[in-house]
């Protein structure tokens, strides 16, 4: 299902990187390079990361907190525990989203629609921590459990994304929401695996519904299937869909140092796709831009009953206009 | 598209672990492991004078409290992720397990973080090692 935005605008964001694992490569307007940002545990620090982009984004803009219509947040902890205690020193109507790594595209669709009743700014924030999520959906951290080269790496940091009515150069065009896919592929390990057929059928459905071809777009950015992932769906979108695409990009593959990919698949989280973006995609010279974002939505306990992994994507239509 | 034929589209694509060089390392180290051990239980049976029988369940004892402060000191995980199984096997998996679950809940207190989750991952080598010896020293007794 796709839907048109007529009056939604991305106005500007605020980035942070709370620890430089793997040598990320992008500039961020905040790097902490701390796990705990002075918090007593990892989940707290993740909360207290949100708060800092909200603030920054906030002074950015030089707007205060009363300007903000609505705050649409989302995480990787159970009950939005970061989302929620960020949100909680923020007295404004809060919206809680989670859709693992589609996070920023559910919230973006979300938001733009709020565009349409008689809201005027929007903030959307995503954020994730390693250790959390770690913590939250494998073994213990320190554990140490042994990584496959497939497995991609939780990104930690926080972003946040003001939304408006008010023109600005970048307009929000299409919101696709992504229906959930489960081709039965059971291995937690290779998330680019378990993700890639929703990513694809996303693309085909966004495709069909604008009546588009692959290649109307300057850059399709997935977020986030990892360097195999992507290739994965490369060769299932031609296969299943008789779609070629030769622009797709993944912001898992492009967020850590190229030496670091032979242990690891990539980058992982909610703000791995808003980061690339942000900080790479739109500082560089691209026009017409498509981001899928793609969510695996497992728990721990649905593989430990042994269940497949289902997964959803959402993509949004970006056109920048100067 | 069916399950298989996606399948054969990841094994394709996907990145291969080296399986030789993992065992290979994981053989060396674990015996390497096991060589110190030997020594250090010789050491206390020849030189201190403890019974062999003694001697070798002090060496266990040393194993998990040396890689239990390992872990704790935060540089044990990077070991392992490179020694493999050649560290998870021996009992300084168990230490190793234990203690990070520990480590990980401490800031949710004593009672409902470290003590009712340090045995997470642990807990099953507990169980299972209990069950398999009462069964092993039934046939035992019964052999006898």
């Amino acid at each position: 299902m796709t839907l048109e935005f007529k009056n939604a605008y991305l106005k500007n964001s605020c980035t942070l990187i709370g620890r430089n694992e793997h040598e990320i490569e992008i500039k961020t307007d905040i790097i902490l390079n701390d796990y705990y940002n002075g918090e007593k545990s990892v989940e707290q620090a993740e909360a207290s990361f949100q708060e800092k982009t909200i603030k920054g984004l906030l002074k950015k803009e030089k707007l205060t907190i009363e300007n903000i219509d609505v705050l649409v947040s989302g995480d990787l902890q159970s009950q939005l525990f970061a989302s929620s205690f960020a949100a909680r020193k923020i007295n404004i109507p809060f919206l809680g989203i989670y859709s693992a790594c589609s996070t920023f595209t559910q919230g973006l669709i979300t938001a733009s629609n709020l565009l349409d009743n008689k809201v005027n700014n929007v903030i959307i924030n995503t954020s994730a921590h390693n250790l959390a999520s770690e913590k939250q959906f494998r073994f213990p951290i320190e554990y140490g459990a042994l990584r496959k080269k497939v497995n991609t790496f939780t990104a930690t940091g926080s972003v946040s994304t003001l939304i408006t009515k008010t023109p600005s150069n970048i307009r929000i065009e299409y919101g696709t929401i992504g229906s959930i896919v489960d081709l039965g592929y059971t291995d937690s390990n290779n998330f680019g695996a378990c993700m890639a057929p929703s990513a694809a059928k996303t693309i085909y459905e966004h495709l069909k519904d604008t009546k588009r071809g692959a290649d109307y777009y300057d850059i399709i950015l997935t977020g986030d299937l990892g360097i195999y992932g992507v290739e994965i769906l490369k060769e299932y979108l031609k296969k299943q869909y008789k779609i070629e695409v030769n622009n797709i990009n993944d912001a898992g593959s492009l967020l850590f140092n190229e030496n670091n990919l032979d242990k690891i698949a990539g980058g992982s989280g909610p703000i791995c796709l808003p980061l690339i973006l942000f900080e790479k995609i739109l500082k560089g010279n691209y026009k017409k831009i498509l981001i899928v974002g793609t969510g695996s939505l497992h728990s721990k306990t649905s593989c430990n009953l042994g269940e497949s992994i289902p997964s959803i994507s959402h993509a949004v239509s970006l056109e920048v206009l100067k | 598209m069916k399950l298989e034929e996606y399948k054969k589209i990841v094994n394709k694509n996907s990145g291969k672990e080296d399986k030789f060089k993992n065992v290979f390392t994981s053989f060396i180290i674990g015996g390497i492991v096991g060589v110190i051990c030997q020594a250090f239980c010789i050491f206390l049976n020849k030189e201190i004078g403890i019974k062999l029988e003694d001697a070798s369940m002090y060496t266990t004892i040393m194993l998990i409290v040396v890689s239990s402060i390992f872990t704790g000191l935060g540089f044990f995980d990077k070991v392992v992720s490179f020694a493999k199984c050649g560290l998870i096997v021996p009992t300084t998996g168990f230490a190793h397990a234990m203690t990070s679950a520990a480590m990980d809940h401490k800031s949710e207190g004593p009672i409902k973080g470290i003590g009712s989750n340090m045995f997470k991952l642990a807990g099953s080598i507990i169980i299972y090692g209990i069950v398999i010896a009462f069964f092993l020293a039934l046939i035992k007794g019964v052999i006898k």
